[in-house]
């Protein structure tokens, strides 16, 4: 495939993906974007295509199994494989490629926990799930602000009351700043980079959670509103190769080791 | 003379830093022993050219791009030679000169900044404007080819030791909007009816002042740009505080976080979420610090989207020093660190160039479109 993208033919992809993850999710949408090319673009512009299909399964709500290929991209494992992930706590899940729902996890994911998995790199695979964390983050966001502007209480839109605004501006903070950290080229070094974007895009989903929630007040804790679906898959995803905590304090461990702090990014 | 890319510089700078040593004298940390050494190094950087780069040719710089200002910043501030303070004012005064004084004006005074010759300081702030700082009230009055200037200024830093001051003044009458009232003026601060008066604050650094002016006489010569262009200048300044001079503060954290580290490090693991959540921050502050600087470096106007940094680096800065507060007990309360100062320094974090509060205001109104309150 032609991989010279100008912005014109990226606006139009990006505008493909989108109706096509707002039409079908799971095993139908895995389908579907490997008839748009899905394998070709992550081993030939990989650095375009995961932010863009990972941020907008976040956007959307919808899900695929696409991280398997992540993984199996890095270790150059067998196409369509499930590989075993660490999941926070000390567990280890699979990506069911079937896409149906499992019995157990929160939200609707397919993942099904396994009795074991082997240790393997993760750096990529954990920039593509912050670059999910943070378009469910923006979803999130979306969400509160058009209802922040629309309810009116006192006689105003609740938009108009500074600790409204002041939660919001807050959750755009979070999403920026762990965005920054996802856009870094991790050159210097690709684990620590890729732990701490991860880090930081669980953080700010989380903290996108917890305003917006907050912000949409009781129509945001009913079934019928979009909130909930993806209040439980920044929960799910923040644990998935180890939660933005987890994550926290091996970064911390790891500075103890060093007895510095890596300046991972330069001018 | 050609200029090296960024990379280039940076290793070039490091091999002279090494080979001059700059090292401030150790036991003195009074502030007259800083604004010293603050000198020192100016002059030493710009006998040596480094402190020209990045500057145009017009005010005596060596031209390239303004990013080398922000490497030379992070070598400096990150190596302890300068504090983050004094240094990162070259950064909002020089542009200003550039900017708004006569040519010839810019010409003559910015290389005795530069190479701390002097050093100048920054009257916005009044005693009734601190977060509304369109509504302050010192006035300049036209008599003849004269301003004369009555009123206060209160948060100057270090004016006990400038030599000249760019002031914000009210020129504009009750009938003409805030924005288009204001007034800056270069002024020498050896003018008769000038009284400087450290302020006292609660880190004991007495960095901070009163100034007053009291029928102080200016030529209209310093007015910098024309009347009413005082507001659009300090508007001006932000792209600058906010790229090179977050950058050296940000290295400068960096540096501290490393000597906090080393302090820390034999007491196992359950210190790891603490200094990861201080790492975090620093990491994600630096990050996003370094697209702002290099959207600049390309050309793009920076605007509201700034303000992110800012509530970036005053968290950042006030977890970092909280951090120091929960794994070095009794060390800030009971003995006489430089952690003391710094922690309560970074208490400041969140109210100066613009409080918390403010930044999250410009966020919901300029960059969420909520409308107004």
């Amino acid at each position: 495939m032609d991989t010279d993208f100008d912005s014109d033919s990226l606006a139009l992809l990006e505008d493909g993906l989108r109706k096509t993850m707002l039409s079908v999710s799971g095993a139908k949408l895995d389908a579907a974007l490997a008839e748009l090319g899905w394998a070709e673009m992550l081993s030939d512009i990989p650095d375009v295509a995961i932010p863009l299909v990972f941020r907008l399964l976040g956007e959307t709500g919808s899900h695929a199994s696409v991280l398997n290929d992540v993984m199996l991209e890095v270790i150059e494992g067998v196409p369509g494989g499930t590989p075993p992930m660490p999941y926070t706590g000390g567990t280890w899940v699979v990506w069911e490629r079937s896409g149906e729902a499992s019995e157990t996890t929160l939200g609707g994911l397919p993942l099904r926990q396994v009795p074991d998995g082997e240790t393997m790199r993760l750096c990529e695979a954990r920039r593509a799930l912050g670059w999910w964390l943070v378009g469910s983050a923006r979803a999130m966001l979306t969400l509160a602000r058009q209802h922040a502007l629309d309810r009116v209480q006192f006689g105003k839109p609740i938009a108009g009351f500074q600790a409204v605004r002041h939660r919001l501006a807050e959750t755009l903070v979070a999403i920026e700043g762990a965005e920054a950290t996802l856009d870094l080229p991790g050159v210097a070094n690709v684990d620590l980079t890729g732990l701490l974007a991860k880090a930081a895009a669980g953080k700010a989903a989380l903290t996108a959670a917890k305003h917006c929630q907050q912000v949409l007040g009781g129509i945001g804790f009913t079934a019928e509103h979009e909130l909930q679906h993806h209040v439980k898959r920044a929960l799910v995803l923040d644990g998935l190769l180890g939660s933005s905590r987890e994550l926290t304090r091996k970064a911390g461990s790891g500075l103890r080791a060093r007895g510095s702090a890596p300046r991972l990014v330069n001018l | 003379m050609t200029v090296p890319t960024t990379a280039e510089f940076r290793t070039q700078l490091v091999a002279w830093l090494d080979e001059n040593d700059l090292t401030p004298p150790p036991d003195d940390h009074s502030l007259d022993a800083h604004q010293a050494q603050h000198l020192r190094v100016l002059s030493a950087l710009y006998d040596a050219d480094w402190m020209r780069y990045g500057w145009p040719e017009s005010v005596g710089g060596l031209g390239g791009p303004a990013i080398l200002r922000a490497v030379v910043g992070e070598e400096i501030v990150g190596r302890g030679l300068d504090h983050p303070g004094p240094y990162s004012m070259l950064e909002v005064l020089t542009p200003t000169m550039i900017d708004y004084a006569r040519p010839e004006l810019a010409a003559e005074m910015v290389p005795r900044l530069l190479s701390g010759r002097e050093s100048w300081c920054q009257g916005f702030s009044e005693p009734g404007s601190g977060s509304d700082l369109a509504s302050l009230t010192t006035r300049a009055e036209q008599r003849g080819d004269d301003w004369v200037i009555n009123g206060q200024k209160v948060w100057t830093s270090f004016a006990q030791y400038a030599t000249r001051c760019i002031l914000l003044t009210r020129t504009g009458g009750p009938d003409i909007p805030n924005h288009q009232a204001i007034s800056a003026f270069f002024v020498d601060l050896d003018t008769p009816g000038i009284t400087v008066r450290p302020l006292r604050t609660m880190h004991d650094v007495d960095e901070f002042c009163e100034v007053y002016f009291d029928d102080v006489v200016v030529p209209a010569d310093r007015m910098l740009g024309k009347p009413g262009d005082g507001w659009q200048l300090a508007m001006d300044l932000l792209p600058y505080e906010r790229s090179s001079c977050f950058w050296q503060r940000i290295a400068y954290l960096y540096s501290r976080f490393d000597a906090l580290i080393g302090e820390v490090r034999g007491l196992g693991q359950s210190i790891d979420v603490d200094l990861g959540e201080a790492y975090l921050a620093l990491h994600t502050l630096r990050c996003r610090s370094r697209a702002t600087q290099l959207r600049l470096a390309d050309g793009h106007r920076l605007g509201p989207e700034t303000s992110i940094d800012k509530v970036l680096l005053a968290s950042a800065e006030q977890t970092l020093y909280d951090t120091v507060h929960d794994l070095l007990p009794g060390v800030i309360e009971l003995g006489e660190t430089p952690w003391r100062t710094e922690y309560l320094y970074s208490r400041a974090a969140s109210i100066y160039g613009g409080t918390a509060e403010v930044q999250r205001n410009i966020i919901a109104r300029r960059l969420l479109d909520l409308g107004k309150e």
